[in-house]
């Protein structure tokens, strides 16, 4: 099955051969959820930007040109879906007199139950959630071994070397956080 | 190596983008760098800590509406496929090959009518010849008239009769013929003739002035008859001259006292 690169199946969904986008659904579905649930969402609200980036890739099929690679024209769409999504969130919270902060606080809430029972490893998701968006996001990006930084760089919009940077400061960052919260 | 590089080159060594001499390279200065080195064991730390960062699976609802999803979008697009389809086949219409066939239409339309007009010019020489023909059976009937025989003369009167329509030197023929003619039934066959002509004023007129000039009583019975049927009443006259004539034959003077009778 991997002899149809992520490209040429999706060269095929924008010729019209839909079906093939059920193929990359499989392949790269997983990656998505953690992606957007690493970024602080839950579950269920994981899936539906799952649900929406696929929306999007049928879409936008016929601007997909086939250069550079198919995962990071994936995630840049992931990251406008993500983006969209808090913009929204963020205005609906105001019209119905909820300020983004208890949204934020929500999510917190919810890291930090998982804080309790799962030691480290949510320590580590709570230290990553006071991280700044950029930097949660270049984290969470490189996190995925498989994309090298030549493609995050074409996520973010940046150099090779400045999304080194950017992840090495992020992960320094984090680290500091996250020592901050062990000594609490 | 600034900061920066050094920031670079620990991404690259952590994320296993280096060659072994790189790799040897950037541990040697690490050696003799102790502050990077402590930045950088912190930051391999926490490094494989993320790695192990991971999210619950997703559920198989996901699955389910987004292949739902894909089925209506592949239904929406084959509708879309098939009005492509026709607006395809509207604009395959009006490609240039419309107007070669246009062309080509016209082109034989064009060859139709010429065609058409050269069956015209057909027609006009079918007439022209059968003008021809006439004139030709006119001589024909002409010269047969002066034939001394009369047989021939009697076919030449035949030939009259085939006539659409006469010429006037046809008809001076078959009217001395039946002034001069010796043979009484060639003279009878012109007054027959004749008489698919009546509505000619010139053959009414030569009819007439006959009367006089008529000696056998069968053809004076004929001509009494023929103007009785055209009630021609400058007939009279003649008539009243030949019942003078002391020769005339009684049932022929009977006949021709009722004639006169009857035209007036």
């Amino acid at each position: 099955m991997q002899s149809l690169t992520d490209n040429t199946l999706m060269l095929k969904v924008k010729n019209g051969d839909l079906d093939k986008l059920g193929l990359l659904y499989e392949r790269h579905k997983k990656r998505l959820f953690g992606f957007f649930y690493n970024l602080g969402n839950n579950p269920s609200i994981s899936e539906d930007l799952v649900q929406n980036v696929f929306m999007r890739v049928l879409k936008y099929r016929r601007s997909y040109s086939g250069e550079g690679s198919f995962a990071a024209w994936l995630f840049s769409m992931a990251r406008n879906v993500h983006y969209d999504h808090h913009k929204r969130s963020a205005k609906e919270s105001i019209s119905h007199g909820v300020s983004a902060d208890d949204i934020k606080g929500e999510t917190e809430d919810h890291l930090n139950e998982e804080y309790h029972n799962e030691g480290n490893k949510a320590l580590l998701k709570h230290a990553l959630s006071l991280l700044p968006h950029e930097k949660r996001e270049v984290l969470i990006l490189s996190k995925y071994r498989e994309m090298k930084f030549s493609e995050i760089a074409k996520v973010i919009g940046c150099s090779e070397g400045a999304a080194k940077v950017r992840v090495h400061r992020a992960l320094k960052d984090l680290r500091i956080i996250f020592s901050q919260l062990e000594i609490a | 190596m600034n900061k920066e590089q050094f920031e670079i080159q620990a991404m690259d060594f952590i994320s296993g983008n280096m060659s072994e001499n790189e790799k040897r390279e950037f541990e040697n200065f690490l050696d003799s760098n102790p502050e990077y080195k402590t930045e950088f064991m912190e930051l391999s730390d926490t490094w494989k800590e993320i790695d192990a960062l991971d999210a619950p699976r997703p559920s198989e609802e996901m699955d389910e509406t987004f292949f739902s999803m894909l089925k209506e979008e592949a239904g929406r697009t084959k509708r879309k496929n098939s009005s492509e389809v026709l607006m395809k086949w509207i604009s395959t219409i009006l490609k240039p090959q419309l107007a070669y066939g246009v062309l080509l239409l016209g082109i034989g339309f064009g060859l139709g009518f010429y065609i058409n007009s050269a069956n015209d010019s057909d027609r006009t020489t079918a007439i022209v010849l059968n003008q021809e023909t006439e004139d030709v059976r006119q001589k024909l009937v002409l010269t047969l008239l002066e034939q001394p025989s009369a047989n021939q003369r009697l076919q030449g009167v035949s030939e009259a009769n085939k006539f659409d329509d006469v010429d006037e030197t046809v008809i001076k023929a078959l009217l001395q013929t039946l002034n001069r003619d010796s043979n009484v039934n060639v003279r009878l066959a012109a007054v027959e003739s004749l008489t698919n002509y009546v509505g000619n004023p010139l053959v009414r007129q030569g009819l007439v002035q006959s009367i006089p000039y008529q000696e056998s009583p069968i053809l004076q019975i004929t001509l009494a008859n023929l103007m009785v049927a055209l009630q021609e009443k400058a007939s009279i006259e003649p008539f009243k001259q030949l019942l003078q004539e002391k020769e005339l034959d009684t049932t022929v003077q009977k006949k021709i006292k009722k004639s006169i009778e009857s035209i007036i």
